[in-house]
């Protein structure tokens, strides 16, 4: 070979080798420090896979089994679920039930114990027979329950079980899940039992609105004039009723899922569930303290069915005046003997 | 030993011990105790008083109904449901078998414990309140009515709470209140259980000799 030859062979191998890097596909810039895959084959499990997730397939696969959804492998909106609760839902509860908590508890340090105008007078008039307090506390009794159970299957992941450990947790989390499914119909039949009771005393009346726009006077000294309930004791009375109906619903939904309801009407019932639930803590906070620490008076209204006359007439003009009939006879004596005393027998008897 | 040991051992074995004497030794001492004669000619038969009265107190007096339906209601929620939760849950009929009888029978199905359970528990909650906010029957009960209630409405909550019969702690619980119950049972009004047909009975054939139409 000549060197001329040999120059022009060069010359063709470096022209050619040009040519081909001009040719070669570019690498993409986010791709520049990936390592490149050895396997240029696709991963042969991805087809099946794919294929079990159903990510891309129309309908349902079929099963031997019969059911809702038993053709359905893997739920896809399952983990789209699971991430929204845990990632979004369950901070913000507890974010917003906290909020309620420290709210009332700021209230409380700037307005304090709100007391019996004129203070005690020695004399106390029936407000509650001993039914209505009978189902009042059942009703408590099973949502401090309920409440109690149902945080611990809500936070107690992020709560409990950092401090307790796995496993004294998954023993806490089945009691409550138990407790939780077994009380859960009993209150709704408690809320049935107090709208039967309540429900029509609870009915809007003259002075409701007048009420709202003075705020209950709680905020200040004024007195609003109210009947038997006022409006902020039936607005609570009115959202139990619709709070409670939603998380019994929404409970029964869950607790029997063997009325053909899948997966996605699960979800919406739990999350439903939830967000009621939720909101019910948070107002019943405000209740139990307008009717503990934040009213003087107010809890023996429950506990002995008897308060002080001047509690009635400060708080509930108009039903202290329906009470009485205009004097004072049907009042008794502030006595240890009272209870023992044959019951007074005012409007809240007829109910 | 562990405390699941002691449990299911040896305070097993005292407690149903002391229950069984203990029950016994009170029905003896009251069946034995015997009553004063009585001479006067009997206008009617004081056996047939004694058999009508333990029918007849099964259901409650219409003149009465108004004011004790509440507890003649939740009295038959619980006392009902108790004795179905007692004789024919699953896990119940699971223990007579493997730890006292060696047999068993058949046990209600899973929808039926859990529909007993909540009227029972419904029933109890009931009674216990009514107990609390009547004032009549407040000041008729003791310390001892409170304690048999909260025992009995712990022994079956934690009963309820093991329901999954998969972590052995909450079994053990309910199995240590349960003996708890037993221990405290012959020394209190929850003997009522065995007492009531001889107390009716005795009431009726009083009545019954007088001719008293109850």
């Amino acid at each position: 070979m000549s060197f001329i030859t040999f120059r022009a062979a060069v010359w063709q191998f470096a022209t050619l080798l040009f040519v081909i890097c001009l040719l070669a596909p570019l690498p993409a810039p986010a791709q520049e420090s990936a390592p490149a895959s050895p396997i240029l084959v696709p991963n042969p499990g991805s087809d099946l896979w794919r294929a079990v997730r159903q990510r891309d397939a129309i309908g349902a696969g079929t099963s031997q089994a019969r059911g809702v959804e038993t053709g359905v492998l893997i739920e896809q909106s399952g983990e789209e679920f699971r991430n929204y609760r845990r990632n979004d839902f369950i901070g913000n509860a507890g974010l917003f039930i906290a909020a309620v908590a420290g709210l009332i508890l700021i209230f409380y340090m700037v307005r304090g114990r709100i007391p019996i105008p004129d203070g005690r007078s020695g004399k106390r008039i029936r407000r509650f027979p001993d039914i209505d307090r009978t189902l009042h506390w059942l009703t408590a009794i099973l949502f401090i329950f309920l409440a109690l159970t149902g945080l611990t299957l809500l936070f107690g992941r992020f709560v409990a079980l950092p401090v307790l450990g796995a496993e004294a947790f998954s023993v806490i989390a089945s009691a409550s899940k138990e407790g939780h499914n077994l009380f859960g119909p009993l209150f709704l039949v408690a809320i049935v039992a107090l709208f039967v009771r309540w429900a029509a005393r609870n009915l809007p009346s003259r002075g409701d609105l007048k009420w709202l726009i003075k705020g209950g006077g709680i905020i200040g000294n004024a007195h609003v004039s109210a009947g038997f309930f006022n409006t902020g004791e039936k607005i609570w009375f009115w959202s139990v009723m619709l709070l409670g109906l939603t998380v019994s619903i929404s409970g029964l939904v869950l607790v029997f899922p063997v009325f053909g309801q899948g997966r996605e009407i699960m979800q919406l019932a739990l999350i439903v569930h939830g967000i009621a639930a939720v909101l019910f803590i948070a107002g019943s906070l405000g209740h139990i303290y307008i009717g503990t620490l934040g009213t003087e008076g107010s809890l023996e209204s429950m506990t002995t069915g008897y308060v002080d006359e001047n509690w009635a007439r400060g708080h509930h003009d108009r039903w202290y005046a329906e009470a009485t009939q205009g004097g004072a006879e049907s009042a008794v004596p502030d006595q240890s003997t009272v209870a023992r005393q044959a019951p007074l027998h005012t409007s809240a008897d007829k109910a | 030993m562990s405390f699941t040991e002691f449990v299911d051992g040896p305070f097993w074995y005292f407690s149903a011990a002391v229950f069984v004497i203990g029950v016994v030794w009170r029905l003896v001492g009251m069946l034995t105790m015997g009553s004063k004669p009585d001479y006067s000619l009997p206008r009617a038969s004081g056996t047939a008083g004694a058999i009508g009265i333990n029918i007849k107190r099964f259901f409650p007096r219409t003149d009465f109904w108004s004011r004790i339906k509440l507890q003649v209601i939740a009295g038959y929620l619980f006392h009902v449901g108790l004795f179905a939760l007692l004789f024919f849950a699953a896990p119940h009929i699971d223990f007579y078998r493997e730890r006292l009888l060696g047999f068993g029978w058949p046990a209600m199905p899973e929808w039926a414990f859990i529909l007993v359970s909540e009227l029972a528990f419904l029933g109890l909650l009931l009674l216990i309140l009514h107990r609390m906010m009547n004032p009549v029957t407040r000041a008729i009960s003791n310390r001892g009515d409170y304690i048999g209630s909260a025992l009995i409405f712990l022994v079956m909550l934690t009963g309820c709470l093991a329901l999954a019969r998969a972590y052995e702690p909450l079994r053990v619980l309910h199995f240590f209140l349960a003996e708890l119950l037993l221990l405290y049972f012959p020394f209190s009004a929850l003997m009522h259980t065995f007492t009531f047909p001889f107390s009716r009975g005795f009431m009726g054939a009083h009545y019954g000799r007088r001719g008293v139409r109850v």
